[in-house]
């Protein structure tokens, strides 16, 4: 329930006449260069990952590939007793947590630095630190904090808590858990930050008039300014969870632990410890499909988006 | 059919492009001579500095010999080397020369793309007599068909403390895992422990299992057949937990060391043993407390719970490590390749490698003159005690099984009590894994 509607957009006064032109004589041929590109890098290599999950492709047979023998399904039969589902559920449970977590850290961290105030740029700066440090450093750095007699335990024992393994067994979920969270929740606060700054400026002024505090403000202004950003950022930060291999394969090394054994993982030790490549292939092409459910919710809110703003029109 | 070969020329044409963008342009013909060798070798991270000035040496050198040059690929780890052998093999152009370690032997053997050394070949580059007959072990499944030159070997090995041995009374290193405790057993006490293990490694832990269980008569492979459920195993990983759950005599923060932690734990001169190291090591450990109080021992070679071998059992001190060189059975170059594998193991150049890296020499020759180095001498002793893991290209799984063990346990050693059923549980899920693989080895 919002009490301000957004403004409505001003359509650009020569849109009428350019929309007959893009739309008969659109130079498609410009497409051609991106096109080939596509096909090269994304086409190509998807369709050589389909014939392999297809074949069965190991050590043994890698060297007269073509030859290698089709056995259809066979891989992906195999792959859900090789502990596929156990790793999809470790994956997306972990990833929803984390996103469902990195929200209110973020959006919280945005509101913190939308007024202006002295070393506001300083502290925004520190807040994307744990963003721009690239995925091994922070792993590396997390994996020293947390041995059994890293920091992390030493802290804890300070206020009487034992902290035990972190490292190994099921607590290890909750440390690849919170240190995704630790690495991942400026992600969200920058998209929540671009979405504040988008707010006009009469919202606030009129809000001011009205006379709102800051939580009926926050609530029932602000933040549904911040949905729909806020639900994309919720979408690709949940897939990027999903795919991180270096996280878990730097914290835990492989072979992870049970409890850590996510989908990258298990298709990173398949391929290149097992040397099962058409196995591996297969669960690749089988958490493709898993990742392509939200990305076509997310492809089908942009699409919503952009009828909405057609209809506007 | 039609659709095969389409497939295949995409994937030829979507590899060649690729290829090509890698910049990883193929023996082209700048040298006077007009030839290049391509070299695979793993990438020196201890010794950056001194790998470089090797690499020219050893160019010159060859340079001189042939009047062509020689062009180094360095890969940073097992994946990329893989990632490479991969590539290569599928398209049939690469590295001429690959150095590979030797427990990857089997599964580089088993891709096929390789030359297998016959008479000829191994004439060319000296003579297999040249090397020390231990290392042959793992250059192939049998006589007929060996692909791997030993190049250099790491044995593993044990060090010790001096001082705190001798405080304790113990006259010499243990040579039975029995005595190995024991002697642990009296070197703990206060803050100083008995022995440093890397429990949470991830290429350690099968080791220990392996050797101990070959020493008891069970080489783990039997053809076809895995025998990882097996009392020798079960008394391995016994011996090996218990340890720290049991004799305690590993300090509990080792459940998340990885090799080179247990490195550093021993340096700082508090603990008896350092059970799993090899001469590399040997810069680290002087510039720790422990600096001039340590020496090297063989590993133990009487298995746990015995006071002698079994007649079956085998006297495997290490496993067989270190890098062999293979040759790519498309190379162009199979002569020039021959000539830079023999330049490479000639007594004078493995010497140098040695000095520079700490590798142990494959000559013979070269390692008989270390033989008089008394801090080397159980290292080269290892050297020739080493046994090899079994060539099967099933092996990687069956090593990746042996580490799962310890890996899962880990959280039960932390609380510190493992019972034998739960190493049974996890031996069980390491034994299916392993025939599985060896049913599909070819």
């Amino acid at each position: 329930m919002t009490t301000l509607a957004p403004p409505p957009q001003k359509a650009p006064p020569q849109d009428v006449r350019r929309k007959g032109v893009t739309e008969r004589q659109r130079p498609l041929w410009l497409l051609t260069p991106g096109g080939l590109l596509m096909v090269l890098i994304i086409l190509i290599p998807l369709v050589l990952a389909l014939w392999i999950s297809l074949i069965d492709l190991d050590q043994y047979t890698l060297r007269r590939w073509v030859e290698a023998p089709f056995i259809g399904l066979g891989n992906y039969v195999e792959s859900f007793s090789s502990g596929l589902l156990n790793s999809i559920w470790i994956s997306v449970s972990f990833s929803v947590l984390s996103t469902i977590a990195t929200v209110p850290i973020g959006i919280a961290a945005a509101l913190v630095t939308q007024n202006k105030y002295r070393g506001r740029a300083l502290v925004r700066a520190v807040f994307l630190i744990p963003y721009v440090l690239p995925s091994f450093v922070v792993a590396t750095v997390w994996r020293t904090m947390l041995q059994p007699d890293g920091v992390v335990n030493h802290w804890l024992s300070q206020i009487g808590i034992d902290g035990g393994l972190w490292l190994s067994g099921p607590r290890s979920y909750w440390a690849l858990v919170i240190v995704e969270i630790w690495a991942a929740w400026p992600f969200i606060y920058l998209l929540s930050l671009a979405a504040l700054q988008s707010v006009d400026h009469e919202v606030h002024e009129a809000s001011a008039v009205d006379g709102a505090t800051w939580w009926p403000k926050l609530r029932r202004v602000i933040l549904p300014y911040l949905r729909g950003p806020v639900l994309l950022a919720c979408l690709l930060a949940t897939l990027n969870h999903i795919n991180n291999f270096t996280l878990p394969f730097v914290l835990f090394g492989a072979p992870a632990p049970d409890d850590v054994n996510v989908m990258p993982m298990l298709v990173y030790v398949t391929s290149f410890q097992s040397l099962r490549f058409g196995l591996s292939a297969a669960m690749a092409v089988l958490s493709l499909v898993l990742i392509a459910i939200p990305l076509f919710i997310y492809l089908r809110a942009v699409r919503l988006d952009v009828h909405e703003e057609g209809g506007r029109r | 059919m039609n659709s095969r070969k389409l497939t295949a020329l995409a994937g030829v044409s979507a590899l060649a492009l690729a290829l090509a963008a890698c910049g990883g342009g193929d023996d082209g013909g700048e040298g006077g001579a007009g030839k290049t060798l391509n070299v695979l070798i793993a990438a020196n991270t201890q010794y950056p500095e001194e790998f470089q000035a090797w690499q020219k040496t050893i160019s010159d050198k060859f340079k001189a010999a042939t009047g062509a040059d020689v062009k180094f690929e360095t890969f940073a780890s097992a994946n990329d080397e893989l990632t490479k052998i991969q590539t290569s093999v599928v398209s049939g152009s690469g590295p001429d020369v690959y150095a590979v370690g030797t427990t990857f032997t089997p599964t580089a053997y088993s891709t096929g793309a390789f030359v297998k050394l016959g008479d000829e070949e191994w004439q060319k580059i000296g003579g297999k007599e040249k090397f020390n007959p231990a290392t042959l072990g793992i250059s192939g499944p049998d006589e007929q068909n060996q692909v791997g030159i030993p190049w250099v070997s790491r044995p593993f090995v044990m060090a010790y403390n001096t001082d705190l041995l001798k405080a304790a009374g113990i006259e010499k290193p243990a040579t039975t895992w029995d005595e190995l405790t024991q002697q642990a057993k009296q070197l703990t006490k206060g803050d100083q422990f008995g022995l440093a293990i890397a429990y949470k490694d991830n290429f350690d832990p099968w080791k220990f299992v392996w050797g101990m269980s070959v020493q008891a008569g069970n080489p783990l492979v039997d053809g076809k057949t895995a025998k990882l459920q097996d009392p020798t195993v079960q008394k391995a990983y016994q011996t090996y937990f218990g340890w720290l759950t049991n004799d305690k005599v590993v300090d509990p923060a080792a459940i998340g060391w990885t090799n080179p932690q247990a490195v550093a734990a021993f340096a700082k001169g508090k603990t008896g043993y350092f059970m799993l190291t090899t001469p590399t090591a040997i810069n680290s450990l002087e510039q720790g407390a422990v600096k001039g109080k340590w020496k090297f021992a063989v590993l133990p070679t009487v298995p746990p719970g015995a006071t002698s071998r079994p007649a079956n059992g085998i006297e495997a001190a290490s496993i067989l490590s270190g890098d062999n060189l293979l040759v790519a059975d498309y190379s162009k170059n199979k002569d020039l390749a021959f000539e830079y594998v023999k330049l490479v193991t000639d007594q004078e150049a493995q010497l140098d490698y040695y000095k520079k890296f700490g590798n142990l020499p494959a000559n013979a020759a070269a390692l008989q003159t270390l033989s008089t180095d008394a801090q080397l001498e159980p290292v080269t002793e290892a050297a020739k005690k080493s046994v090899a893991t079994p060539f099967t290209g099933a092996w990687a799984d069956i090593q990746l099984a042996l580490t799962n063990v310890a890996v899962q346990s880990l959280p039960d050693l932390s609380k510190g009590s493992l019972s034998p059923a739960q190493i049974d549980t996890r031996i069980a899920d390491a034994q299916k894994a392993a025939q599985t693989s060896l049913d599909r080895a070819k």
